[in-house]
């Protein structure tokens, strides 16, 4: 007994919140990450670590019993389910000829996106001085 | 319980407005698994597991299912 909770408690608490953790985490990569393919890495892993991990710390809190069992078989079918299911959705996507993110896209897009207007600008100005001395 | 029902918040941002069809199936998939979670936790506070883990079996098996054959609707023949 520490602090009033059993060790079986603490070891089940401490199972359940490294499970959140990875769950954040995963939710994190699904709103952030910049391409398709980049999010599905971060739902398919994490997110199969994460659920397994909150079922494991349910059965050490459970103790050995009946649903304990069928706690065991639902991990089983998450265990099965969400990495056939990503990877297959994966699949499908580059079949269908989605596009893959890469580096140059990206320095494109930070290029795009750079105050590009300041120079524009600053070239007009030097345009618009020279047709002043020619007119 | 929190973190679970703020998952859930945030993929149905992903899901509805995903620039993808793909986008929106791996949302669903999360909410699916995010789900099973939800319904077995709330059978622990209810103090009688046993149902609700039956229906979280239930619940994962359709999941799992769904998910793949959308998928190869999505994905075309050869797959």
């Amino acid at each position: 007994m520490i602090f009033g909770f059993s060790i079986q408690e603490i070891i089940a608490c401490l199972l359940m919140g490294a499970g959140l953790i990875f769950l954040i985490g995963s939710m994190v990569g699904m709103l952030r990450l910049p391409d398709y393919y980049s999010r599905v890495h971060a739902s398919g892993n994490s997110e199969t670590l994460g659920t397994l991990l909150v079922f494991l710390g349910l059965i050490v809190y459970n103790g050995y019993s009946n649903v304990s069992a069928k706690i065991f078989i639902v991990a089983l079918f998450v265990f099965l389910g969400n990495p056939i299911g990503s990877h297959i959705l994966a699949k499908a996507a580059y079949r269908t000829g989605h596009p893959v993110w890469t580096q140059k896209q990206a320095v494109q897009h930070e290029l795009s996106t750079e105050p590009t207007s300041s120079v524009t600008t600053a070239e007009e100005k030097e345009a618009q001085a020279h047709a002043d001395l020619h007119n | 319980m929190v973190v679970l029902v703020m998952t859930i918040g945030l993929m149905m941002q992903r899901l509805f407005q995903g620039p993808t069809v793909f986008d929106r199936m791996n949302g669903l998939g999360v909410i699916t698994a995010d789900t099973i979670l939800l319904i077995v936790l709330f059978g622990f506070l209810d103090k009688q597991p046993g149902m609700y883990v039956d229906l979280a079996m239930a619940y994962a098996m359709m999941g799992c299912l769904g998910s793949v054959v959308l998928a190869k609707y999505l994905g075309g023949k050869k797959l």
